[in-house]
Parts: C-alpha cells; sequence; structure tokens
C-alpha cells in the first residue's frame, strides 16, 4: 500500500511550527514583563483560543456565526462558580445549589468541567440551528448570543446578575495560556486536515457537490460547531481567571466584533490567520487603547482621553480589510502553503504516488444481481411548464449511454431526478432493483450513483488531491484509503502531476476532470456526467473519450452522458436517446440518430429535413 | 433588500441621539433633524461601505454591515459619552387623555399615529410612484430592472435612505418611550429586526412587518402571563421562538426566497 | 446599426466565445442559431452589459457599448427580452409594461398602441404577472420592451418553453414589428423557424461563426447540419 500524502511532511511540519512559534514567542515576552504586562500578554492568548475556536467553525464551513461568545461566556460563568471560595460564593450567588457554592476547584478542573459543559451546551444549541439555511445561522447564532446575555444579566440569584462576579482566582498565568494555546492550535489544525474537517470544507466550497458525493452538510456542521463551543469555553475560563472579574457584557457585542475582526484580518481559512489575525489585531489594540488615554501623536497633535477610539480603529481596519483583501492577511493559506515558502523550496512538491488497484470496499467486480438504473414514467412540471412527461431510461453497469437533445428538453432536469435534487411527479427510479425514488443525493452517493455538473468548480481551495479524496470520504472511507484511492483515480485521467496543486488552478479541462475524478472516487456503480466537454477543444474532447472508455472498462460503472458536443457521444456511446420538449424522441445507435428525421427535425425544422433530402 | 444588517441598529441609535444633541429646538424641528440624520447616515455608509463590496459574497456584506455597526456606535460612544444620556421630551407625551372612561397615555396614540404614518407613506411610495415600482421590479429581479433602463445606484441608494428614514422613525419612537439614549441602544431592535425577518420570511416587507407585530404580541403576552420568576427572561424566551421557527420552515414562516432571481 | 467586431466573452478563465463578428443593419432581422453552448446567450449578455466582454468591442449608432451599464445600455434604445422571459412576477401586467417606458408620459402615449397589439395583455391589466400562462408572458415581456420605443430588439430563445400554436402566435406577432421595419437580432437554438423569419442567419458553433447567410444559402450548406448534429457518419 503506498503512502500517498496530501501534503508532504515538511509542509504540515512548517504548518504546525509556524503558529506554535508565534505563540511561543507572545507568551515568552509576556513572561518577561511587569506583573500589569503579564496579565495583558495573557488575556490576548485566551482571545486567541476563542479565535481559533471561531476558526475551527467559521472558517472550515464558510458560514459565519455570531454567538460563539456566548459559548465563552458559558465557560466563563461555569469555570468561575467552581472556583470561587464559599464564602463568596454565598455572597454574589446566594441561589447556586450548594454542591456548587460549596466546591472550591483548582483552575484544571474547573476549566475542564466549563469546556466540557460548554461543548455540550454548543452541541445542544447547534443540532437544531445547524438545520436551518446556511443565511439563518449568522441571525441564530447572534439570537442565541443575546439570549445568554440576558440570562446571565437577570440571574441573578445565580450569576450575580449585571454586575457580575468579582474575587474570581487569579489563577491563569501566562505560561499556562500559552500552553493551552499552543494545544488548541494544534487541536485546531488536525481537525482541519483529518477527514470530517475535509468534509466540512467541501461544504464550504460548494455545497451542492458535497451533498452529491455523501457528504451530510448539518452533521460536519454540528461537528464543528461542538469544537468551537469547547475552544470558546475554555478561552473563556482562563480569561476570567486572569481578570478576577465576570459580568454578562464580557463577552458579548464588542468582544464578537474584535474576535471577529482578529479572524478575518488574520484570513478565515487558515489556522495561519487566525493566530496572526489574533496576535496583530491586539496589538493594535493595545496601542489604540495607549491613545485613548491621551497621548501625543508623533510629538505633535495631543490627543484626550478617548475611551471607544480603539474601537473605532478596530473597525476601520475590519471594514478596510472587507473592502480590499477580504481574505485576510494569510489568503486563507497555512504555514506551509505561502507562496514565498513554496518558493524557498522547503516544501517539495508531493512526489507522485506509486498505484497499484485501490478498491473502497465496494467491489466493482460484483454485479449485485444483474442491477440496472432505470427510470420509469417520470414527469415533473414546475411553475406550469411540463418538463418531463413519462420519460423511460435504462442504463446498465458497463454501458455508455448518450443523452441528447436541444436546449430545454428536459436533459438537466432527468439527470436531477435520477440523483435525487429533484423529485419526479410521478414516475419510479429503481437503482438494482430497489426504489430509490425521492432519495437525497447524499443517500444516493452511498448507494452508488455519481455525478458531475455543469458549471461545477471543484473545490477550489483544496488541492487537486484532497478534492478527490473528498468524494471518497464523503462515502465514510477514512483519510489514508481516501487518498490512495484518490491517487489511483488521478493517475486513470492523467491528472496525478498536477495532484498537489490548488484545483483552482487548473485549467478548464483539467477542472472537467476533476470533476468526474470526484465522481468516480465513490466507486459509484453508474455515472452522470452532465457536459464535461463544455469549454473543450477538438484535442481535448479526444482525449475525453479516451479517458472515458478506459473508466468503463476500469471501473465496470455505466455512464449517462449528456452532452452537446456531438462528436464525443457519437464516439463513445453506442447507445444514444433522444430528448426533445419533455419526451423521449427515438433511441438507437449513433448512425441510426443521425440519419432519423425526427431528430434532425428537432433541432433543425423540417425546411432543413427537405433541403438535406434534396 | 434581503440582506442582514447590523448597521441598520446605529443608525437608529444616531438619529436617537440627533434628538439629544438638538433637544434645545421646538420638538418638531428636532424630529426633523432626527430623520435627516437618518438618511444622510444611511447614504453615507451605502456610499462609502456596503457599495465597494455589494458583488462579494453575502458573508462578506455580513461583516462589512457589522463592522460599520461598530465604527457608528463607537464614534458616538467616543463624541459624546458611553453612559446614558436623557432626552427631554415635551410634556404632553407623558400625559394621558381619556377615551370612554379609559385613560390611555398620549404616547401611545403618537406611537401608533407615527407608524401608520410611515407605513402609509411607505406604501404609497412602493405602489403609487414610479420610484418606488422600480425599486420594487428591482427587488425581485436585479438584472431585468436594470435591462429596462433602471438606474441600479440609485434604487439601492433610496432604498438606503428610505431604510434610514424609517430607523429614525424607530429611534424617534424609542425615545419617547424610554426617555433616554445610550451607544448600544441599537443592539436590540437590530435583533427584533431580524427576528422579525426571519418568521416574516426574508426578501417580504410586509413579512417583516407582520413578524415585527407577531413578536410584539408575543412579548406582551408574554410579559402578562409569565410567571413571576421568570419574567426577567422574557426577551430570552421571545428570541427563542424564530429559532425554532426557523427549524421548521427555514425560509421563515411566510416563506420567500433567499438571494434574488437573475437574467 | 450594431455592430459586433471580435467579441471575445470568458467566464472566469473559460474563453465560451473565440473573436465573433456580426453587424445588423437598420431594419434587418438578424438570426442567430446554433447549439447550446456555442455561446449565442454569451453574446447577448455582452452586448447589453450584463457580462464585459474580454476582448473586442461592440458599437451601436456610434456609441461604444463595452463598459457601460446595462441601464445606460437600455436607454439608448436597445431592449433586450431575456432567455426565461422574466417578467416580475410580483407586480401587474400593467406595472411591467409601465417600467418599459422611460417615463410616465411616454407611458401615456404608448400604452394604447401596444394593447392595440396584444389584446390578451389589455385583459388581463390588472392581474399579477405570475398568472400568465407561458405565452401570456412572453407576449408581456416583448410589449415591455417595445413600450420605450427601441430602435433594436434583441431576443433570446423567445419560443423556450412554448407549445407549438403559441410559437406560431409569438412569431405573427414578431412578422408584423418585422413588417414595421423594427431592427431584430433573434437567437434560438430552434433553427427551423429563425432562417425562414430572419433575413439573414449566423450560425454559431463552439463559440465561432460557422456559417451565414440568407435562407437559401443556409440550405445548401453541409455544414450547418455538421455544426448540429456533429460528422455525418
Amino acid at each position: 500500500m503506498n503512502g500517498a500524502r496530501f501534503r508532504p511532511r515538511s509542509s504540515v511540519a512548517i504548518s504546525l511550527l509556524v503558529p506554535l512559534v508565534l505563540i511561543a514567542i507572545v507568551t515568552l515576552v509576556g513572561a518577561s514583563g511587569t506583573p500589569s504586562f503579564q496579565g495583558t500578554v495573557t488575556l490576548i492568548l485566551c482571545n486567541l483560543i476563542v479565535v481559533l475556536g471561531l476558526q475551527v467553525f467559521v472558517g472550515n464551513s464558510g458560514v459565519y456565526s455570531f454567538g460563539q461568545l456566548g459559548f465563552a461566556t458559558a465557560g466563563a460563568y461555569i469555570a468561575a462558580l467552581l472556583t470561587l471560595p464559599p464564602a463568596f460564593a454565598l455572597l454574589q450567588t446566594p441561589g447556586l445549589p450548594h454542591f456548587i457554592a460549596d466546591a472550591q476547584l483548582g483552575p484544571l478542573p474547573a476549566t475542564l468541567i466549563a469546556a466540557a459543559i460548554a461543548g455540550l451546551l454548543a452541541v445542544v444549541v447547534g443540532l437544531p440551528l445547524m438545520r436551518t439555511s446556511t443565511l439563518a445561522i449568522p441571525i441564530s447564532t447572534f439570537a442565541f448570543l443575546v439570549v445568554v446575555y440576558n440570562v446571565a444579566a437577570n440571574w441573578d440569584r445565580v450569576t450575580g446578575g449585571s454586575s457580575g462576579l468579582v474575587s474570581i482566582p487569579t489563577t491563569t498565568s501566562v505560561e499556562s495560556a500559552g500552553l493551552w494555546a499552543a494545544a488548541a492550535a494544534v487541536l485546531v489544525i488536525a481537525f482541519k486536515w483529518s477527514a470530517s474537517g475535509y468534509r466540512l470544507q467541501a461544504t464550504r466550497e460548494d455545497e451542492v457537490a458535497a451533498r452529491s458525493i455523501g457528504i451530510g452538510v448539518m452533521r460536519e456542521r454540528l461537528i464543528a460547531f461542538g469544537i468551537s463551543g469547547v475552544l470558546c469555553g475554555i478561552g473563556g475560563a482562563l480569561a476570567v481567571h486572569q481578570s478576577g472579574v465576570l459580568n454578562p457584557t464580557t463577552f458579548y457585542f464588542g468582544a464578537t466584533v474584535t474576535t471577529m475582526t482578529m479572524l478575518v484580518v488574520g484570513g478565515a481559512r487558515s489556522v495561519l490567520g487566525a493566530v496572526v489575525g489574533a496576535i496583530a489585531i491586539a496589538t493594535v489594540n493595545e496601542m489604540l487603547r495607549g491613545l485613548e488615554n491621551g497621548a501625543d501623536l508623533f510629538g505633535a497633535i495631543s490627543v484626550g482621553a478617548a475611551p471607544g477610539l480603539a474601537a473605532i480603529g478596530l473597525g476601520l481596519i475590519l471594514l478596510a480589510t472587507m473592502i480590499a483583501m477580504p481574505h485576510g492577511l494569510s489568503g486563507g493559506r497555512e504555514a506551509g502553503e505561502l507562496p514565498w515558502i513554496r518558493r524557498l523550496g522547503l516544501t517539495a512538491t508531493v512526489p507522485p504516488p506509486r498505484t497499484s488497484g485501490v478498491a473502497t470496499g465496494r467491489s466493482t467486480a460484483d454485479p449485485v444481481g444483474k442491477g440496472t438504473l432505470r427510470a420509469e414514467g417520470i414527469s415533473l412540471s414546475f411553475s406550469g411548464l411540463r418538463v418531463l412527461r413519462g420519460v423511460d431510461l435504462e442504463l446498465a453497469p458497463g454501458e455508455a449511454l448518450g443523452l441528447i437533445g436541444p436546449n430545454g428538453a428536459g436533459k438537466t432536469t432527468l439527470v436531477n431526478v435520477l440523483s435525487g435534487f429533484q423529485a419526479p411527479d410521478s414516475g419510479v427510479v429503481a437503482l438494482d432493483g430497489v426504489d430509490v425514488t425521492g432519495r437525497t443525493p447524499t443517500r444516493l452517493a452511498r448507494d452508488g450513483l455519481g455525478r458531475t455538473f455543469q458549471a461545477s468548480l471543484p473545490f477550489p481551495h483544496l488541492t487537486v488531491l484532497e478534492s478527490v479524496a473528498v468524494g471518497a470520504m464523503g462515502i465514510g472511507v477514512g483519510r489514508r484509503r481516501a487518498a490512495a484511492v484518490a491517487a489511483d483515480v488521478l493517475s486513470r485521467l492523467n491528472l496525478l502531476e498536477q495532484a498537489a496543486l490548488p484545483a483552482g488552478s487548473l485549467t478548464p479541462a483539467g477542472q472537467r476532470l476533476l470533476g468526474v475524478a470526484r465522481a468516480l472516487a465513490t466507486h459509484p456503480r453508474y455515472l452522470l456526467l452532465d457536459e464535461p466537454a463544455a469549454g473543450l477543444n477538438e484535442v481535448e474532447c479526444g482525449e475525453l473519450v479516451e479517458i472515458l472508455r478506459d473508466v468503463i472498462k476500469d471501473f465496470g460503472c455505466g455512464i449517462l452522458l449528456i452532452e452537446h458536443e456531438m462528436s464525443i457521444v457519437m464516439e463513445l456511446c453506442p447507445r444514444i436517446q433522444v430528448l426533445d420538449d419533455g419526451m423521449t424522441l427515438c433511441e438507437g445507435t449513433p448512425e441510426e440518430v443521425q440519419a432519423d428525421s425526427a431528430v434532425v427535425e428537432a433541432y433543425l425544422g423540417s425546411a432543413f429535413l427537405a433541403a438535406a433530402d434534396a | 433588500m434581503g440582506m442582514m444588517n447590523f448597521a441598520h441598529g446605529e443608525f437608529i441609535m444616531l438619529a436617537a441621539y440627533a434628538l439629544y444633541v438638538f433637544a434645545g429646538l421646538p420638538f418638531p424641528a428636532a424630529v426633523a433633524s432626527a430623520l435627516l440624520t437618518g438618511i444622510a447616515i444611511a447614504l453615507f455608509a451605502e456610499r462609502v461601505a456596503f457599495r465597494p463590496v455589494r458583488s462579494a459574497d453575502l458573508s462578506t456584506q455580513l461583516v462589512t454591515s457589522l463592522a460599520v455597526a461598530a465604527i457608528l456606535q463607537n464614534v458616538v460612544t467616543v463624541a459624546v459619552d458611553a453612559r446614558a444620556q436623557s432626552v427631554a421630551t415635551p410634556a404632553s407625551l407623558s400625559e394621558s387623555t381619556s377615551i370612554g372612561g379609559i385613560s390611555v397615555p398620549n404616547l401611545e396614540f403618537v406611537t401608533l399615529g407615527l407608524t401608520a404614518i410611515v407605513l402609509a407613506g411607505l406604501g404609497w411610495l412602493l405602489y403609487r410612484t414610479r420610484t418606488g415600482l422600480a425599486m420594487r421590479a428591482a427587488a425581485e429581479n436585479f438584472d431585468m430592472a436594470r435591462l429596462l433602463g433602471v438606474r441600479a445606484d440609485r434604487v439601492i441608494a433610496i432604498s438606503f435612505a428610505i431604510s434610514g428614514a424609517l430607523a429614525a422613525a424607530v429611534g424617534v419612537l424609542i425615545v419617547m418611550q424610554t426617555g433616554q439614549v445610550t451607544p448600544t441602544m441599537g443592539l436590540t431592535p437590530v435583533l427584533i429586526g431580524f427576528v422579525a425577518v426571519v418568521i416574516g420570511g426574508f426578501g417580504r416587507m410586509f413579512g417583516a412587518v407582520i413578524g415585527g407585530l407577531l413578536l410584539g404580541v408575543l412579548s406582551s403576552l408574554l410579559g402578562a402571563y409569565l410567571p413571576d420568576g421568570l419574567v426577567p427572561f422574557r426577551d430570552a424566551i421571545v428570541f427563542t421562538f424564530p429559532v425554532l421557527i426557523l427549524i421548521f420552515r427555514p425560509h421563515g414562516l411566510l416563506g420567500g426566497e433567499i438571494g434574488k432571481a437573475r437574467v | 446599426m450594431l455592430e459586433l467586431r471580435e467579441i471575445r466573452v470568458s467566464y472566469g478563465r473559460t474563453e465560451v466565445v473565440h473573436g465573433v463578428d456580426i453587424s445588423v443593419g437598420r431594419g434587418e432581422v438578424i438570426g442567430m442559431i446554433g447549439p447550446n453552448g456555442a455561446g449565442k446567450s454569451s453574446i447577448l449578455r455582452s452586448i447589453c452589459g450584463l457580462v464585459r466582454p474580454s476582448g473586442g468591442e461592440a458599437v451601436f449608432e456610434h456609441h461604444v457599448l463595452t463598459g457601460m451599464a446595462p441601464e445606460q445600455i437600455a436607454r439608448l434604445g436597445l431592449a433586450m427580452v431575456p432567455e426565461g422571459r422574466h417578467v416580475f412576477k410580483t407586480l401587474t401586467v400593467a406595472e411591467n409594461l409601465r417600467l418599459g417606458a422611460r417615463s410616465d408620459s411616454e407611458v401615456a402615449t404608448r400604452l394604447e398602441p401596444t394593447l392595440e397589439r396584444f389584446p390578451i395583455l389589455r385583459e388581463r391589466a390588472h392581474q399579477r404577472a405570475d398568472r400568465l400562462s407561458g405565452g401570456e408572458q412572453q407576449q408581456l415581456a416583448i410589449a415591455r420592451a417595445l413600450l420605450g420605443r427601441p430602435k433594436l430588439l434583441i431576443l433570446d430563445e423567445p419560443s423556450l418553453g412554448l407549445a407549438p400554436k403559441t410559437i406560431d402566435l409569438i412569431y405573427e406577432l414578431l412578422e408584423a414589428l418585422r413588417d414595421e421595419g423594427m431592427t431584430m437580432l433573434l437567437v434560438e437554438q430552434n433553427a427551423a423557424r429563425t432562417i425562414d423569419f430572419s433575413d439573414r442567419c449566423v450560425v454559431l458553433g463552439a463559440g465561432k461563426v460557422r456559417a451565414q447567410g440568407s435562407r437559401e444559402e443556409l440550405q445548401r450548406d453541409p455544414g450547418v447540419l455538421r455544426t448540429y448534429l456533429g460528422r455525418q457518419p
């Protein structure tokens, strides 16, 4: 078994090391300063942990949540209540159950418990929230933030109300904050490059395509949301044990804006971005705060005391970033992926792995019975238009069926019905004898159906190898095997040399092939290709035909090919079905179809028919 | 226009502060200045912050609105103060009038009246003028409207101006009800606005109005019937409702499309 | 009246139109046909400003269109009826029509003559546009475009999704317009009617012009069939 890697070891090492080194530097600088300076740096590190918590969800899912600081609040209160000496607890929070009030835990157990509860809360809250649509999540998480604030401010007897808690033991040192931050950074990078992290990234890149390869969008988002809750809870717990005071506004709107700024300015998509952003913005913040207390600007202008100046500065920085540099300082890249590091030659390109036939566990050599993909009597209307009118279709493994027809004939709609993206009004879709009408695309991917999309840009920010491997991970294959499967598929499609390049940098022809490769990674029995040759020139078309022939031979799958590029269809498909106006016009060999008068009429009209015969 | 805008709450806040700043003037003049402030700020924000990101993806626009909100909130904190300032409102507002034996606070009349005027004005603009027609068309299908000669920049600027005016109205009402202004007063209205949109369905103006009404009703009901111990948590409960609605109806109670038609 | 010189259109890094020359003279009816994906719609979108051409230029009566905003181009007298009709579904028929004119006074003068031509719209004037059938919506889209008295009328697949009888009706209307001297640029995938209807047709395949000419010329050209159906066996 070869060791296909997503990135060279050196790249992984650098990507891990650079954030850790940055954290270490900050810790050391902090530790060498005055106690007050130490306190500031500790808070910066705690903020960093919260930002990492933000990154793990927002960066990987592409969905913005404005509620994460609610988990920081939760973690902070729980940890504080657990470490408050009983005397203080009695005074400030008379409503607290005795076993909590009497408890006086050390910082570590308190932090761990707080983290666990925050994580649990995140899962409970996330379950309903992640089910909502992508645009509703920012709104509902913001509502969550306000709800948490509300509860904290009003539950006087337990949380101390709006005046909050004081005299919390100040146990967090710079060093311990640094350690926690380092651990958090490692966790977040490990998640990003785990199977679950990859699947989540796929939903960020292209939600529809992700569903078509078997990824459960809600599930992956929930996992990251839970981890995010844990990290934010830790950050909150540690911070509160540095400052010694806590009230509902500590982790509310202002902090949300600050941490969001840190993440976005650094670059939301990468852990490096989170770390760099957190440190950079924190530094700027401190400088601006210095100004707030009155300072001489360049020795000439005297600025009076002005609390809020720092926040304005940060707001302006955030605004400028959104307008000019939405991907942040890091551009969404990890340390090992930065262009100037590449140029230093520190990270060699991945040597093409040796491949041997690799199976995903679904063996294509054993036909389940003699099944076929069959559609019977499919009808579908929307907006009063009858798009499909009683269409039948049958595809067997190992055969190539071409589907052609004028624009608006219903070809893509038919493929959408077959692949579960649209439900027919009537008719049945059967996969190997099982009625699968109305099954979700995710489920169908696992059942052995793969498809490509007309306008697909395959996961532009993942590498070629990752893009394809995600296809296998979508149906539950582990990372290692997925990489091997991907390398195998890529080599068959002559894309292996570009394995380490970002998918977005391929030529249009390459990107089409990548879409096919990704669908193949699930080793489907039936592959539906929607216009894979769009935009290809003659030479590329010829290559595509050869590749598809080999695919049928090696993988034994059945291919349904929608194409307008007639040369490909005629050459590859021994059988062609013509759709016009929602109905099957005719079916037969290429020669039969080309000579069929009804077909010519559908495309060109009867006048042509007459003239062509003349 | 189908997009969440954190900055909207700050337009409300700024208009309210205009009332505070111009409190010395006769009340109607102060209200007018609040209105102008709301419109001016909205137009300024559109030109400087929102137009450059108009073609960016929704997440970018969302975070941009957050940035604008943060800036505006803190500008006021720096310029005035972080603490609440009280605003003098005409005495007649705190009095009550007797109708058929029931004493109704004058404030309610004003609120009701102002809301009615605003809604009527908006309705007239949207449904009886050519500009309003263009706006409704652009809201449904921006590209097609442009193909018919509708000027994109102008339509968007007008929408922002209207939202600024509406924000000013809300700001004035809040000041009349609470008698004070603080820099953070914009947050709750924003949340109510979002939630109203959620309940009413994205992209439907009257859906948002209905959503706001429902929220108000819910809040009052809870205020009246919640057991004593839970009363402080009324807001928390009210805001949990829309989330529940979203779970079962991801497109809002009345439906509506997120994202618009494109030619 | 309208000249396209070496027009190229790209989406991202993919070029779909590779240098196309088309000219439309005053009073002419030019058809553009070709299989799907040939780039017809892309060319139209680049003319009316929805997409910026990546090369070449479009000139309309001495105005260089490249780089202008769609609303500016529309005000020059270029009316586009896009693919899929795109009537404003939440507005009434009358409101849709009103938008076609450039000012309310223009509506007043032009509405009557337009409704004469499209009697069904007069009937449905105050109904919401989403209540209309496909054919009626197509009529509405065309009427709306005509209200502003355009100099050039561009139609993108007006017969798409319509029943044959309805298509006949639409083309009757278009014929009447043609006979009155309206300059038109018409895109259709189905070649039949277009070749019949137009003075000249341009056959597009894979982003390039493959053939051009009058009906008789095209019917003799084997390249047309090949463009659609591939090499003959």
